[in-house]
């Protein structure tokens, strides 16, 4: 259809244009379907994530080796903070490095969703995805392993749980922000695994002397283990239990700190 | 009302010491394809990018429909529909996932229905649940170009929207191209194909070493350009737009 005598200045779009930018609920909505669509086929993070921990929970109770890391909540917290630390670096950080590889982000990045608004719908369905997988532990513990908690110290795990969550995710995010290929940040993200998961499983024994006890027990992984054993027995909460509080935050400021001062979204 | 879709102004962009972007102005009208060709390097990509906000420019001022785009970014990348020069999406997820995802981020919510009948417009009705690295390159272009425009944007930014595509492919797209004017867009796009700034460009300014050499109709630069020496010499017989572009630009290689 051509137009005659129709003069430019009054020619108008034929759906009228979109003269407001969108509101934040109609893109968290967004965002957050896509990005749970993509977590619940990201098939590999989703088996490690929750296997994973369930196969060193069994470990951890099967011998009599896992009597000398700890008392039976402290093995139930190592067993989360392997999950954990799975999704920070597994669900999180290589999915980051991955997509900014192949330019995902630069095309988020040019419509009208603020950016923050991206990485925060990423971090929330991380965070549901840990609360799923510590939900699923604490019931295996309590089925089969007989760490049963009490309603009080059921809550108080969970809350430690998403408190932790911070600390993992933004080393998550350091780890994305520092490594720029996604192929390095596979390798890295291996020995990642050491400070946040493997130096803390000896943070109640002195198997390597007590100078490693201490290392062990104020490492990443370690702080957590403290906490949350001290969450799921809430009569033993003392001193070191607060302290870990405090250490944790401390991790999660400087390491989320890293991760978005040095994050890049583009790949070049 | 100016009857500008887009006004830029002395836009300066740099890569650290490396300035890519050197002082560009440009006005697109309302309704109109405008054409950015230039060597590899010449600073075309940069230029778009600065527009998107994808990157921050040193200096300079960017209006979309009188929107400055720094002042208010959520506004100004709701009025501007882009298509990359290479893009990809999450490989988790099908299709009209991507669609349904990207009309979201536009509050422009699409139904099923809605989704799939978009899809079938571009021939892609059949692929709704492959994933898109599954696509050809030409099927990804199709769907990157109706996600440009899944809102309706009044500006639509194609960075090499043809490239790499079967001569079949490339008409069907200067189609799509001509048929988003109609509906009274202004589109500006980056080519390396002179054939393509002449049928589908009204206007094309010729850039390089990150500034504009030259702006007017293909018509319109030949018969400003014809007497260049540089072009009389590279030309073989009677001037073409390539002419004027080598003319212009230089023969030797770019990055
Ligand atoms: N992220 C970056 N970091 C450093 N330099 C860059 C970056 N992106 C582009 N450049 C440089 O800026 C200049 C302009 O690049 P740009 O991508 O804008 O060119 P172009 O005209 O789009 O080229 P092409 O036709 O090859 O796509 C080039 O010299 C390029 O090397
Ligand atoms: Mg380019």
């Amino acid at each position: 259809m051509s137009s005659v005598s129709e003069p430019s200045a009054v020619r108008t779009p034929s759906v009228s244009p979109p003269l407001r930018a969108p509101a934040l609920t109609e893109i968290f909505r967004a965002l957050l379907e896509a990005d749970f669509t993509v977590q619940l086929r990201n098939n590999r993070a989703l088996l490690l994530s929750f296997a994973l921990p369930l196969v060193l929970l069994y470990g951890l109770f099967a011998g009599k080796r896992g009597l000398a890391l700890g008392d039976p909540q402290f093995r139930v917290a190592s067993a989360l903070t392997l999950g954990m630390a799975s999704i920070a670096i597994l669900g999180y950080a290589m999915t980051v490095a991955r997509d900014r590889e192949k330019g995902v982000f630069q095309r988020l990045r040019v419509t009208p969703a603020p950016t923050w608004t991206i990485m925060t719908s990423r971090l929330l369905v991380q965070v549901a995805a840990i609360l799923a997988m510590a939900l699923v532990l604490l019931v295996a513990a309590d089925l089969f392993e007989g760490v049963s908690l009490t309603a009080e110290a059921y809550l108080l795990t969970l809350i430690g749980v998403i408190f932790s969550s911070a600390l993992f995710l933004s080393v998550g995010q350091a780890l994305a922000g520092l490594v720029k290929s996604a192929d390095t940040l596979n390798a890295v993200g291996r020995i990642a695994y050491l400070p946040l998961f493997a130096v803390g499983l000896f943070g109640q024994s002195t198997i390597f002397g007590t100078t490693f006890e201490l290392i062990s027990r104020w490492s990443p992984g370690g702080t957590v283990e403290t906490l949350l054993s001290g969450a799921m027995n809430p009569s033993s909460w003392n001193s070191d239990t607060w302290l870990a509080v405090a250490v944790s935050t401390a991790y999660s400021v400087v390491f989320a700190g890293i991760g978005i001062r040095w994050f890049q979204w583009g790949a070049r | 009302m100016t009857g500008h879709a887009l006004q830029v102004k002395d836009l300066r962009v740099s890569y650290g010491p490396k300035r890519a972007v050197d002082g560009v102005s440009l006005d697109i009208n309302e309704g109109e394809i405008f054409g950015l060709l230039g060597p590899n390097g010449a600073g075309k990509t940069s230029t778009l990018s600065a527009i998107e906000g994808l990157l921050k420019p040193t200096s300079g001022s960017i209006l979309i429909r009188q929107v400055d785009v720094r002042a208010h970014p959520g506004l100004a990348k709701a009025l501007i529909g882009v298509q990359l020069q290479s893009t990809s999406f999450q490989s988790e997820l099908k299709i009209r996932e991507i669609v349904r995802l990207y009309a979201g981020l536009y509050g422009v919510p699409l139904t099923k229905s809605a989704i799939f009948g978009r899809l079938t417009e571009i021939h892609l009705g059949d692929e709704a649940s492959r994933r898109f690295s599954q696509l050809s390159g030409g099927q990804q272009k199709r769907l990157s170009l109706l996600i440009a425009t899944v809102h309706d944007p009044p500006l639509v930014l194609l960075d090499e929207p043809t490239s790499g595509l079967d001569p079949q492919a490339r008409r069907q797209l200067w189609d799509r191209i001509a048929g988003i004017r109609k509906s009274g867009r202004s589109i500006l796009l980056t080519t390396h194909s002179m054939e393509e700034a002449q049928s589908v460009c009204d206007r094309v300014a010729i850039m390089d070493y990150g500034k504009i050499l030259t702006v007017d109709t293909p018509a319109g630069l030949i018969e400003k350009h014809k007497n260049d020496p540089n072009v009389l010499a590279v030309a073989r017989g009677q001037v073409t737009l390539e002419d004027v572009f080598i003319g212009l630009t230089g023969r030797e290689l770019r990055e």
